[in-house]
């Protein structure tokens, strides 16, 4: 394959990797991010100083990434999870913009000129084992009632309390969980990129994955590999028309929102499954029309 | 002691107050264990306050709240129900797109037991329980005359429908107390028959003590063996139906004259 | 000492101009409990359409004033119409609100980029650079009128909001908007009005901060500072809103002047993490029970 696809599909597996996390925060239990980049910047700095400052294998610093990552996320949710309404997504917001202005200032680590050197580990076949270890994970994880109890806190958060569900604990699983595949997804970045930089991560970059999420469709996995696959390959493709990318981005969002907004495949999974029970449902409710006339 | 065992639930000197208002004062009222008890009044007498209060949805003021002699007052509202008091919403609250199975599936969750791991690598202890649990959801779903409708998206049922899916799946939970919240709500006299029947069928099938919020007059007085009145947060009566329908407070609160002494 | 109070005046300076961006935000949200994240690129083409009256239309400074205010209410209002009426009328759960004010959010700083480009534009100068002398104090020229003019557009609100029977429903209806629909306030009317009302005052904070500094498409720091003010103060509160502002204006310039200017812009996220762990409904805000 021609290098420069090559790098694309790579790219492509690396937001996916961050989609995917983000896919169980926002889709699948209905919370709202606004700082992923945040735990991708955790991750690319954590991996960055294993492999490049400490000489340890990839494979330690992908997993110290992931693991910083959620010792982040664990703190902000036990925080901020137990609050009502927005203060979740004030909380993720102030995070990201926080550690990016602290990324700028360490001189340490670069500060804001970045750091140039990092080990190029990232490759076609690393990216692709943990992209579909990243899906299985994460297809077992919500189809289990671990994964049914995160759809209930989206869906109606009372009612999952009623139903016996610790909605607290249940989304702060949701948040860590999700800040590992970002940490990961960052390690991998920096690693493919050689050369990371706070900017990289910043407030749009949270906003942009969020978006591919609502594109492919709140609460589907395939929809989020579609959405990361398109959306990372139609920008490559248009060039051209780069500035009016976000444009397009933040309008088509509105719209998604006020007009279908569970995204492409909202609800819906590309699998033999998963289309049984998109017929199912659809019979049934034919079936209920039916009834319902005299 | 055998008084203890007698009751399910014993509420006492239950206050709630919202700033500087009292929605609930002072009540005091015990569930029999097997019993149907009703709770009436006028709208914003304090009905639903209780019912949000016992379930831990909101924090007592003042007061005790006792289940099956432990105190559960301020308990977080998912140990309340793990501990075996569940409820209906007033304003039904089911998980709106998911199907009929699925919302019932969810609430089945305590009876498994597997861990996160187990189900991420499909262990066997996880393939197990999980196949009990879809029969356990589908049984609950034939019990209530659902079956047929399975695959249907919850808010695309019929309004009865939805009310009948939300107690299954408060039953899904194995609970020994249900509370309803004006389950007969927007039913006509055909519904409303029917889903009488099914309180006192699952009632007797699942061992279960049932406290009923309810503006249908009739159904809680052929309900209910006794029945609580509020009025503006403060318990007005208490007695068996026929003691309520000749108690003449009751009557007085229901006909809208003035506030008896000691309301506001 | 002197060089105390001098820092003051510039934070009250900065902090005025904070108060009259994180009103929006807290206005909106009293309403409809949700962050208007919108908000922050009406107050950005705001700063543009000063800009461009000023140097394209060739308008005297308060023509200009009037120009930007009144077009930023319009692109409120309008943003309402479109990106949440919809889900409004759908009764759609919060989460739908805060993405789609995101996209508008995205939408509004892209189109300025895409069109009018990244750089930096400085406004003419209407006041003059050297500053004025008071009590051994200096204090711009252009920091006073800010001053002045942004406790004036607040006490303009205030007195909206007291005093009319707009003013009065809308207190209504941030107390429990379902309430007030079924007393009989038009809620469509209330939500328009609080969009223009906050667009209003983000014309006039984005043309002095077009002055003040320069106009730039991405000013969301700035916007998002104002946002963490209206936090601080307690989400929903105006008075809340602007002290928060006052707050937050004052101890980044002390920052900025006593310690390191790089750190001016992280104190904003330091007070943010207190308030979220010490006091989530921030100074006075209040703690709501959800209804159930
Ligand atoms: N979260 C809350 N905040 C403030 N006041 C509340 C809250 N919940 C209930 N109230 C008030 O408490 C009082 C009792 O309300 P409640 O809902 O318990 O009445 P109810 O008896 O269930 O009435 P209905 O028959 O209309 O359902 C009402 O005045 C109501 O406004
Ligand atoms: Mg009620």
């Amino acid at each position: 394959m021609d290098s420069y696809i090559q790098g694309i599909f790579m790219l492509a597996g690396i937001n996916l990797m961050a989609v995917l996390g983000l896919s169980l925060l926002t889709g699948f239990t209905g919370l709202f991010s606004f700082g992923h980049a945040g735990f991708m910047a955790i991750g690319a700095y954590t991996a960055a100083i294993m492999t490049s400052m400490l000489k340890l294998p990839f494979i330690v610093g992908i997993v110290a990434a992931g693991f910083t990552a959620a010792i982040f996320a664990y703190l902000i949710g036990r925080m901020t999870l137990k609050l009502k309404g927005d203060y979740f997504c004030i909380a993720t917001l102030g995070f990201g913009e926080a550690i990016r202005l602290i990324l700028d200032n360490f001189q340490g680590l670069g500060g804001s000129r970045g750091w140039p050197g990092v080990p190029a580990h990232t490759s076609m076949l690393n990216i692709f084992i943990a992209v579909v270890i990243g899906v299985l994970f994460l297809s077992n994880l919500v189809r289990s009632r671990h994964g049914r109890n995160l759809i209930a806190v989206r869906e109606e958060e009372l009612a999952a309390q009623i139903a016996g569900i610790n909605v607290v604990r249940y989304k702060t699983l949701a948040l860590v969980v999700s800040a590992i595949y970002a940490g990961v997804a960052g390690a991998f970045l920096a690693h493919y990129m050689t050369f990371i930089q706070p900017k990289m991560f910043s407030l749009i970059k949270s906003t942009e994955l969020t978006i591919i999420v609502i594109f492919g469709g709140l609460g589907s996995i395939s929809g989020s590999v579609l959405g990361a696959v398109v959306l990372t390959f139609l920008p490559e493709l248009l060039r051209a028309v780069d500035k009016w990318r976000l444009v397009a981005y933040g309008a088509a969002v509105i719209l998604i929102m006020i007009s279908r907004p569970r995204g492409l495949m909202g609800g819906m999974e590309l699998t033999p499954n998963g289309i049984k029970k998109i017929i199912a449902e659809r019979k049934a409710k034919k079936a209920a029309a039916q009834r319902s006339e005299p | 002691m055998s008084q203890e065992n007698e009751n399910i639930l014993e509420v006492q000197g239950l206050t709630k107050r919202f700033g500087g208002l009292a929605a609930v004062s002072e009540v005091d009222f015990k569930v029999r264990k097997g019993g149907i008890i009703g709770l009436i009044g006028p709208n914003g007498a304090g009905k639903t306050t209780i019912f949000n209060l016992v379930t831990g949805v909101y924090k007592v003021s003042e007061g005790t709240v006792n289940f099956e002699g432990k105190s559960i007052t301020d308990l977080e509202p998912y140990s309340i129900a793990d501990m075996g008091v569940t409820r209906t919403f007033q304003n039904i609250r089911l998980f709106k797109n998911l199907s009929v199975f699925d919302n019932v599936f969810t609430a089945c969750h305590l009876s498994a037991t597997y861990s996160l791991p187990e189900a991420i690598l499909r262990l066997p202890r996880f393939r197990r329980e999980e196949k009990l649990l879809k029969e356990k959801a589908q049984g609950l779903l034939e019990i209530v005359g659902l079956q047929d409708r399975a695959d249907v998206v919850a808010s695309n049922l019929p309004y009865g429908l939805q009310r009948r899916l939300e107690i299954v799946r408060a039953l899904a939970l194995d609970p020994r107390l249900l509370l309803l919240d004006e389950p007969a709500a927007g039913m006509n006299p055909d519904e409303t028959e029917q889903l009488m029947r099914l309180i006192a069928d699952v009632r007797d099938r699942f061992k279960l003590s049932v406290l009923v919020i309810e503006h249908h007059m009739d159904l809680v007085m052929r309900l209910c063996e006794r029945i609580v009145v509020l009025n503006f947060g403060i318990k007005l009566a208490e007695g068996s139906p026929d003691d309520i329908r000749g108690d003449a407070r009751v009557v007085e609160a229901y006909l809208g004259a003035p506030a008896p002494a000691g309301g506001k | 000492m002197t060089q105390f109070f001098q820092q003051v005046v510039n934070g009250l300076s900065i902090g005025s101009v904070y108060a009259l961006m994180a009103v929006g935000y807290s206005l909106v949200y009293s309403i409809m409990n949700f962050s208007n994240f919108a908000h922050g690129g009406v107050i950005m083409l705001g700063a543009y359409f000063g800009f461009y009256a000023m140097t394209l239309l060739k308008l005297p400074f308060l023509a200009s004033f009037a120009v930007a205010a009144l077009g930023t209410a319009l692109l409120a209002v309008a943003i309402e119409r479109i990106a949440y009426r919809p889900l409004r009328m759908r009764k759609a759960p919060f989460l739908y609100f805060i993405i789609s004010a995101m996209g508008a959010s995205i939408f509004l700083e892209n189109i300025v980029i895409a069109t009018i480009g990244p750089t930096f534009r400085t406004y003419p100068e209407v006041f003059a650079r050297t500053p004025l002398s008071l009590w051994g104090l200096s204090i711009g020229r252009l920091d006073l009128i800010m001053f002045g003019v942004s406790a004036l557009c607040l006490s303009g609100l205030v007195a909206f909001i007291e005093l009319t029977r707009t003013g009065k429903a809308i207190r209504a209806a941030s107390y429990n908007i379902k309430a007030a629909a079924l007393m009989g306030v038009n809620t469509d009317r209330v939500v328009t009005t609080v969009f223009a009302l906050g667009g209003l005052l983000a014309g006039v904070a984005g043309v002095f901060f077009g002055m003040k500094y320069t106009v730039y498409p991405q000013i969301g720091v700035i916007t998002l500072k104002s946002f963490i003010a209206a936090v601080f103060g307690g989400l929903g509160s105006l008075p809340g809103a602007v002290l928060g502002s006052v707050i937050l204006g004052t101890l980044e310039t002390f920052v900025a002047g006593y310690l390191s200017s790089q750190f001016r812009d992280l104190i904003a996220f330091v007070i943010l993490i207190g308030v979220l762990v010490f006091k989530p409904s921030g100074i006075m805000g209040k703690p709501t029970e959800d209804k159930a």
